[in-house]
């Protein structure tokens, strides 16, 4: 319940800060949740990138090696 | 010459589109003036453009009102609405969005709005065409058009694929996008243990329940960022959670209509697309429109000779087959699209004009109405004086065949139903089509009882 209240004050803080943000001129309503949300998820998003980005830059270097190991270029 | 200002077109104050006769032109307002330098000068434009992924547009003039710029882009030979596209169009048009937002990014850009009507497609190809979309990216700020996108294209597709194609005409209801308590209301309960649902629908859904009170502002609020990173990842994990959704289409009765052979013989088809490659001469239309297409046998009679043509039908199974097809050839002339012609899409959005009607977005060169009366008059009772004045109100020219009583077909759909179809006769069939239009050609088609006509409209 405890962390419930806090989560509700966590976003409702938020809101106000984006309420008075300057330089937003879209003319879309962004929708309060939404712009919450994202600020709120954000690390987790982030984190989620750099694994993937991570764990794709490992599976392309054991790939080569593999490659290199495997398909040897032939010399002359 | 005359100026027609788009009904689609007034909510962004960066612009407007408005026609001259068939030349459409976007209007560029002054306050848009400076995103609009950075759009062309970071070369995102270029980058988009040359990728297929944005319309063209060509600077054409200036206007002596206080506009900024008029450009004249590309035209699309014809626009179609999400309600009208299956679910692989849908798909198409979601990874499309996050594509171009994931280039403007790179180029300190971001899309304002993610609207679903600011795709079209151009055959297979999905295509961005509101080129006034994008803004100047400010550091650590969240998407703005982020539950746009969430509305518009992610809760569509999760329904649709996870619950039951037909939600997609929810689209038609709700013109910005699905509500997302709806959406949640609707998914089932296994949608919670999929990260990129929880996060994007269900909690979004949940966040979108609060709103600011007074009492709560603090600046330390003002220190939370969204930073690039969490940028592209958002896009990632928004691209991953399309990606996962997938929809396997069931078997219906139509998709595999011409296959079955209970309708014609093989011959019975060849001698049909004969007749009907034949009426084309006669025609040389620039765009065909097929009701009752099925997945597109004959419109490809057409698209295969250059001429954009509408494959339309009622059934997602067939719609989504066709448009797979589409995919796999790449090909460029044929626009598969979902349309009930006893029901077809109406004129939605404000004075009901934002998006016009099917029958005001033509009419087309060519109708074609091949193995379709019999379904209209039987199977929905519509007298053959309404179906003559609805496809008079959006066809130059028509190729329709006839199906009579005494064909196979007819009699299957006559047989657990009182026969009180007595008007239901050729003669009546070219008595009434007469009054509308002039019967140029008509011939029978081998090894079957049905007739091809092939009508030129009246007046």
């Amino acid at each position: 319940m405890r962390l419930k209240n806090g989560l509700k004050i966590v976003l409702l803080l938020i809101s106000f800060s984006l309420v008075f943000t300057s330089n937003a001129y879209a003319y879309l309503d962004p929708g309060t949740g939404s712009y919450f949300l994202q600020l709120l998820i954000a690390g987790l998003l982030g984190a989620l990138f750099f694994i993937k980005t991570f764990w794709r830059g490992i599976l392309r270097a054991v790939k080569d090696v593999f490659l290199k190991l495997f398909n040897p270029v032939k010399k002359d | 010459m005359d100026r027609r200002e788009s009904a689609a077109s007034f909510r962004d104050p960066s612009g407007s589109v408005y026609y001259e006769g068939d030349v459409l032109y976007r209007r560029i307002n002054n306050c848009y003036k400076d995103d609009y330098a950075l759009f062309l000068d970071s070369g995102l434009y270029d980058d988009l453009v040359s990728a297929g992924l944005l319309i063209s547009h060509i600077e054409v003039k200036k206007e002596a009102e206080s506009s900024y710029k008029i450009i004249r882009p590309e035209l699309v030979p014809f626009i179609s609405y999400p309600y009208e596209w299956c679910f692989s169009q849908l798909k198409e048009a979601a990874l499309l969005t996050l594509k171009i937002q994931r280039l403007a990014l790179r180029r300190g850009m971001s899309l304002k709005d993610c609207s679903l009507y600011n795709i079209q497609f151009l055959g297979s190809k999905p295509v961005f065409i509101d080129t006034l979309s994008f803004e100047k990216h400010i550091d650590n700020r969240p998407w703005i058009a982020y539950g746009q996108f969430c509305r518009h294209f992610l809760g569509p597709l999760a329904l649709m694929g996870m619950v039951d194609i037909r939600l997609g005409q929810l689209l038609k209801s709700y013109i910005d996008g699905l509500p997302l308590d709806l959406a949640t209301s609707l998914l089932p309960y296994s949608g919670r243990f999929n990260i990129g649902l929880l996060l994007h629908i269900y909690m979004h859904s949940k966040a979108q329940k609060y709103s600011p009170d007074a009492s709560f502002v603090d600046n330390k609020t003002k220190n939370r960022k969204f930073g690039i990173d969490s940028f592209y990842g958002l896009i990632d994990n928004l691209e991953s959670t399309i990606q996962g959704i997938k929809w396997k289409p069931l078997k219906t009765s139509w998709a595999d209509y011409y296959s079955k052979k209970e309708s014609y013989s093989s011959q019975g088809v060849e001698h049909k697309k004969k007749i009907v490659e034949g009426m084309i001469g006669e025609v040389s239309p620039r765009l065909v429109c097929s009701l009752g297409a099925n997945t597109g046998l004959f419109s490809r009679i057409f698209s295969s000779r250059g001429i954009y043509t509408i494959s339309s039908d009622f059934d997602p199974v067939c719609v989504e087959g066709n448009y797979l097809y589409v995919l796999e050839y790449k090909e460029k002339d044929i626009l598969p699209l979902l349309l009930d012609v006893v029901n077809p899409s109406p004129g939605i959005g404000w004075e009901g004009e934002e998006r016009d009607s099917f029958i005001e977005r033509g009419p087309f060169d060519l109708v074609t109405a091949l193995a379709l009366i019999h379904h209209l008059a039987i199977s929905n009772n519509l007298p053959l004086r309404k179906i003559s004045s609805f496809l008079k109100n959006i066809s130059r020219t028509l190729i329709i065949e006839f199906v009579p009583k005494d064909d196979e077909m007819v009699k299957a759909m006559l047989i657990l139903r009182k026969d009180i179809f007595e008007d239901y006769t050729q003669d009546n069939f070219e008595r009434e089509f007469a009054k509308d239009f002039f019967i140029d050609q008509t011939v029978k088609v081998s090894d079957s009882k049905r007739v091809l006509y092939l009508m030129r409209r009246r007046g």
